[in-house]
């Protein structure tokens, strides 16, 4: 058996992939390896409760600020354990999921142009497809652009991005003018415009009535959706890459995410049967380890988390159709990424649209100081379900676990289930395919090892 | 040569143990500066961005010396022991000693590739190129001097902000000097304070504090934690996301330019002792900072003890 080490460029962080080969050319078993390991739930043993604010933003570049808010998340539901008054306005609320989903499109849209597409200047080489090459195409220039554009909501509300910590218990530090959200609406606006035209060739009315594939292909105008499926199709990529059939949501945000179960069938979520498994953990097991990340399992099985699981476990038809023909093929887990984009910007505007100036963005909650026991907090982040644990004595942080949506995808296997990445790999005969899929995922070391 | 682009300086970004959090505040820069910077530096290698050449290629070209290395930009903190810190299948420890004489300039981006920051909390061999926290001499000893005479030059900020990452490096591509603080960061931006520009600078100077997060009104500085007098950097001068900062949306600057950033504790809480705030703003004796407020108190300002909106 051949053993190859691949080491990733174009993810988040650092991660290296080793293949076994079998005497087909097939690849037989994989192996996703992480290091760089910074020990954040150390670091935050014995720290005041509320610096759990400022430094969770930092375990990850692109999505602080859903450590962020499953941080804070987590803190409310602390003094709601401990029968401790705590108020939030849906001022507040609205404010706080509308910078949260900032971030999630900033990070769809940069990975989908910036890690994604470059593959396939690969794979097709030609004049056309230098639009997609990173520093000179007018694609990559485009993304780079309007994930930027995006962040600026959350700089309107929450100061700036990266890493903000204007989500606190019991608000938002902001109070934020009528002009404040025309100005993110304009932001908002131009996304959609820019989204619609570059990426679906069709407007959200349209695109959220599509179906299945073919009515895709027959409405779109064009876009670079479309040639992503024309590359997929061609390569074979609209039928592999496929992995376990376990889906998990966490949490809902309505009305685009519903929190679900997917096991065969969409089963009521239970939040009990989360459990880590650290057996091939190099910090729990010398032996057996071989990269630096626990992986998560719901009721003993491996299950995927993100964007195509929301859409299952969110039953949306085009989708489900999808699924129905291709599985979680590494076409359909893209697609359901850069689905996410319209589908959440079209949200923003309602939420931003609905925001009623006049009340609180803060109302002061007791004394964090007397809080004990334990909380978790709970939040869809780009890349999936983000869980954080928190245990308390009158304020100070005993102990702090973090679950984040790259551990269930792609952290340490257990003795009876790989990780869903590295079992979406086997049988592939190719090893940028290899790195395809695992890019599928949308890597992100940082968050893994955290 | 493959990679290079003619007339162009070449920049090598490598990661130490870091959020990519520079890397993403760099991407965040506007499109006009992103154009004229991709004019006119060739991003060699950057581990997210470029596609055409793996790290080790680029790290063989540079070793060979057949592609020169003007600018090596390290984000993340990096070990002063082998194999513990990773980047790209090499061993930082080992990319570090080998390019550290290499390249004219390195910079130093963000708060854990100057200091060491969060992730050197922990562990002693961990460290920010020329420091740990306040100490000199982090992992390239204390009288490092890169070819072109310069120390490593250190953007701090968790993250560093793109303007001061791009600016700086403009800067000496056009061949300008840049003078240094004395922890070897770019006075250009670290000679202001992040409370000048602050749009609550009004309520500082009457003394009038913010008793509550969530509003418009009211300095942050009294109460809620705010370090804007005792932070350098151009945070309200230079707006985050060219929109606003953190003071400007009601959340107390967190001081995260400087080397004891994660030293600290109680973000959102002042200290004070018996009413006074234990660090006063940058400069001023606490005799008479306590002098000047104390007047400032007397002499109420009608404006600012309404709601900004039920002001004349």
């Amino acid at each position: 058996m051949r053993v190859q080490k691949i080491v990733l460029n174009r993810v988040e962080g650092d991660v290296n992939l080793k293949l076994c080969w079998d005497q087909n050319g097939k690849i037989s078993d994989a192996y996703v390896v992480a290091y760089n390991y910074r020990g954040f739930e150390r670091i935050l043993q014995g720290k005041d409760l509320l610096d759990a604010l400022v430094i969770n933003p930092r375990i990850c570049g692109i999505c602080g600020h859903a450590h962020l808010m499953a941080t804070v998340n987590a803190i409310e539901n602390l003094y709601k354990n401990s029968s401790t008054d705590i108020e939030i306005t849906e001022k507040a609320k609205l404010i706080r999921q509308i910078t949260l989903c900032s971030e999630i499109v900033q990070n769809h849209l940069k990975w989908f142009y910036l890690f994604v597409m470059p593959d396939f200047l690969k794979l097709f080489p030609s004049l056309e497809n230098e639009k997609f090459k990173p520093f000179v195409g007018e694609k990559w220039k485009k993304a780079v652009k309007f994930s930027s554009e995006i962040v600026k909501v959350i700089a309107i509300f929450g100061g700036q991005w990266p890493h903000t910590s204007y989500a606190i218990p019991g608000g938002i530090t902001s109070e934020p003018l009528k002009t404040d959200i025309v100005d993110a609406l304009s932001i908002v606006d131009r996304l959609i415009k820019y989204v619609e035209e570059e990426i679906f060739g069709m407007s959200y009315e349209d695109y959220l009535n599509v179906k299945d594939l073919e009515e895709f292909l027959s409405k779109s105008k064009g876009g670079d959706l479309t040639t992503f499926i024309d590359f997929c199709v061609k390569t074979g990529l609209d039928k592999e890459g496929q992995s376990y059939e376990h889906f998990i949501t966490v949490s809902t945000v309505y009305p685009c995410i519903n929190e679900g179960v997917i096991k065969k069938k969409k089963c009521k979520l239970n939040l009990k049967k989360i459990k880590e498994v650290k057996d091939f953990n190099i910090l729990y097991n010398k032996e057996t380890g071989y990269t630096y990340a626990n992986g998560v399992r719901y009721d003993g099985l491996p299950m995927q988390t993100g964007p195509l699981a929301r859409r299952l476990t969110s039953e949306t038809e085009l989708f489900l159709n999808l699924y129905r023909l291709y599985k979680d093929s590494y076409l359909v887990r893209v697609w359901a990424r850069v689905d996410e984009i319209l589908r959440i910007l079209i949200n923003m505007k309602d939420w931003l649209l609905k925001i009623n100036v006049n009340e609180k963005s803060y109302i002061k909650p007791k004394d964090y100081k007397k809080l004990y026991g334990e909380a978790f907090g709970y939040v869809e982040a780009s890349r999936g379900s983000l869980i954080h644990k928190v245990k308390v004595e009158k304020g100070v942080i005993k102990s702090y676990n973090i679950i984040t949506p790259t551990m269930w995808n792609l952290g340490s296997r257990c003795n009876k289930f790989k990780s869903p990445a590295e079992k979406a790999v086997l049988g592939l005969e190719d090893p940028l395919k290899a790195q395809m899929v695992l890019r599928s995922f949308d890597v992100c070391s940082v968050c893994l090892t955290h | 040569m493959a990679g290079t682009k003619k007339g162009l300086k070449n920049l090598v970004w490598i990661q130490g143990l870091t959020c990519n959090g520079n890397s993403h505040s760099f991407l965040s820069i506007n499109d006009t500066m992103l154009d004229v910077f991709l004019s006119n530096i060739n991003i060699l290698y950057h581990p997210m961005l470029t596609s055409e050449m793996e790290f080790k290629d680029v790290y063989k070209l540079l070793l060979s010396g057949k592609v020169k290395l003007d600018f090596l930009v390290v984000e993340g903190a990096v070990s002063t022991k082998k194999d513990e810190v990773f980047f790209q299948g090499f061993d930082v420890f080992e990319i570090l000693n080998n390019l550290k004489d290499k390249s004219d300039y390195i910079l130093a981006v963000g708060n854990c590739a100057c200091y060491g920051n969060f992730p050197a909390l922990y562990n002693e061999n961990i460290k920010g190129l020329h420091y740990k926290f306040k100490d000199k001499g982090g992992f390239l000893g204390e009288d490092f001097k890169t070819k072109s005479g310069y120390p490593i030059i250190n953007i701090t900020g968790c993250p560093a902000h793109p303007e001061w990452i791009v600016r700086t490096i403009l800067s000496l591509n056009f061949g300008y000097d840049i003078k240094l603080d004395n922890l070897n960061r770019p006075k250009d931006f670290y000679m202001y304070l992040a409370h000048d520009g602050c749009i609550r600078n009004e309520y500082f100077e009457w003394k009038v504090e913010a008793h509550e997060f969530g509003t418009k009104e009211g300095c942050l500085f009294y109460e809620l934690g705010c370090r804007g007098p005792l932070t350098h950097s151009p945070c309200n001068k230079i707006l985050w996301n060219e929109k606003s900062s953190k003071t400007r949306s009601g959340m107390p600057c967190i001081g995260c330019t400087e080397f004891d950033f994660p030293l600290r504790s109680k973000y959102f809480e002042t200290k004070t002792n018996i009413g006074i705030p234990e660090e006063v703003p940058l400069g001023v004796t606490k005799r008479a900072y306590i002098m000047l407020t104390g007047v400032a108190k007397t002499f109420t300002n009608q404006r600012l003890n309404k709601k900004l909106e039920d002001t004349d």
